[in-house]
């Protein structure tokens, strides 16, 4: 991008953050965004320059009647978990165990593609199934993995009780095809975890979860037993 | 008319940043708690910045339902390494606001010049009045926000018609046309004192960070 365009991407930026870039001109603006990279970056940095000024804005409680709102559009299930009071941890749980019930149920390795509107990439979701049948027969899903649209980073989380003896930990795999897996790092048993990698390998069309020693795998393969394996389908 | 100063400090947005950062995190792997904790901490933020901009507080309730199903759909596409979560929110809050006013405002236009004109005109210049006297003004704000060492220092730089064309611009939601109509000024003019306000406050941001970095540096 020469200068001439640089300051073009700049103006238009800094109007459109302050709010002055309108109608048709600003409707063209969010059409380029998506595209072009120079003119998101400068929109970012205009929009942390001014979003401070809104901090002097006395804050405005809503009414009531928008949470609820937002509640029922988001899941058409019972509305509860009121904003003013901490969910309780037992209704968290029985969140997370009716996704690990409904994850079973849809699909084993099912992977989401949840849409975003804007143009980050989505992020992909896959579900690690158990890989010995639990009781008739059917597989139960047992972590739950999201991966940023860059594939920079991936957030596991157990979705059942997952018992491991003190000196045996859980470690994270990426595979691609037949080719040997590559470690990602070490997670949880017991909550998230996030794993940060310069970006997953390429071709990566499986997850999996292996039991290892305290510390990881000391061959940088899997040593121990594979109890976790998601897919990862677009 | 003297108003009490809100102290709100660049370094509380920066704080408050870090915990909402860890909230969309959550969110997006689906934690309705998170997103709970998300809402109360920040929609009397996002609910006031709404309401500067769109005034029909219907309308208001109505964008700020859509913002937090967005987020709901989008934390994921949240970049904590690249945003500062506050600045992600009222970015979208704001482009939401402003979006509505498109269409409330070009109603009027499409009933074509007829009997109904001069109804609507009434309607249009309510919009463009000012706050109710309650409310700080939109000047009071811009100093309010300015506590920020660096950011009042750079607000000095401006004039005052720049400050005042800024001031109703980013807070009110107002264009450049209804700024100047508001300030009783040539469009023109308008159009240039927000550009050099914009402009000014850039260069003079720009250098207080070259100054912390080169004190870092020398220290």
């Amino acid at each position: 991008m020469d200068y001439g365009r640089a300051a073009l991407a700049d103006r238009l930026a800094a109007a459109y953050a302050a709010g002055t870039l309108r109608g048709p001109a600003r409707r063209r603006f969010e059409a380029l965004l998506p595209a072009h990279p120079a003119l998101r970056e400068a929109t970012r940095i205009w929009q942390e320059r001014l979003m401070p000024l809104t901090a002097a804005l006395p804050p405005e409680t809503p009414p009531a009647r928008v949470w609820q709102r937002i509640e029922a559009r988001i899941d058409g299930a019972s509305p509860n978990a009121a904003p003013v009071s901490r969910t309780p941890i037992a209704s968290r749980l029985a969140f997370w165990r009716g996704l690990a019930a409904f994850a079973s149920i849809a699909a084993l390795s099912l992977a989401v593609l949840v849409a975003t509107p804007s143009a980050v990439q989505p992020p992909i979701i896959v579900v690690l199934s158990s890989t010995a049948p639990g009781a008739g027969g059917a597989t139960p899903a047992s972590f739950v993995a999201s991966i940023s649209g860059d594939g920079r980073a991936v957030v596991t989380r157990p979705l059942t009780q997952v018992a491991l003896q003190p000196d045996r930990v859980l470690e994270l795999w990426a595979a691609a095809g037949a080719g040997a897996p590559r470690s990602l790092g070490l997670i949880s048993a017991s909550g998230a975890s996030v794993v940060r990698k310069a970006a997953l390998p390429p071709g990566t069309d499986h997850l999996a979860v292996s039991l290892e020693p305290s510390g990881g795998s000391p061959t940088g393969a899997p040593t121990g037993p594979v109890l976790y394996v998601g897919k990862l389908t677009l | 008319m003297k108003r009490p100063v809100i102290p709100t400090p660049a370094a509380e947005w920066n704080e408050r940043s870090v915990d909402l950062a860890r909230l969309l995190g959550r969110i997006g792997l689906g934690d309705r708690a998170a997103f709970a904790t998300l809402y109360e901490r920040t929609s009397p933020h996002l609910f006031a910045v709404v309401l500067r901009i769109q005034r029909d507080r219907a309308q208001a309730e109505d964008i700020l339902q859509e913002v937090y199903v967005n987020v709901w759909r989008a934390a994921t596409g949240f970049d904590a390494a690249r945003s500062q979560p506050l600045t992600w929110l009222t970015s979208i809050a704001r482009n939401r606001a402003i979006d509505s006013l498109r269409r409330s405002r070009s109603r009027p236009q499409t009933q074509g010049s007829s009997a109904f004109d001069s109804a609507a005109d009434a309607e249009d210049d309510s919009v463009y009045d000012t706050v109710a006297d309650s409310a700080p003004g939109p000047l009071d704000l811009l100093s309010q926000a300015s506590d920020a060492r660096e950011l009042s220092a750079c607000m000095e730089h401006l004039s005052a018609q720049q400050r005042q064309s800024l001031a109703l611009a980013f807070y009110q939601g107002l264009s450049h046309a209804e700024v100047a109509e508001q300030m009783r000024e040539p469009l023109g003019s308008v159009k240039s004192w927000v550009r050099r306000a914009l402009l000014s406050l850039k260069d003079c941001l720009q250098r207080a960070v070259q100054r912390d970095q080169t004190s870092v540096r020398s220290a």
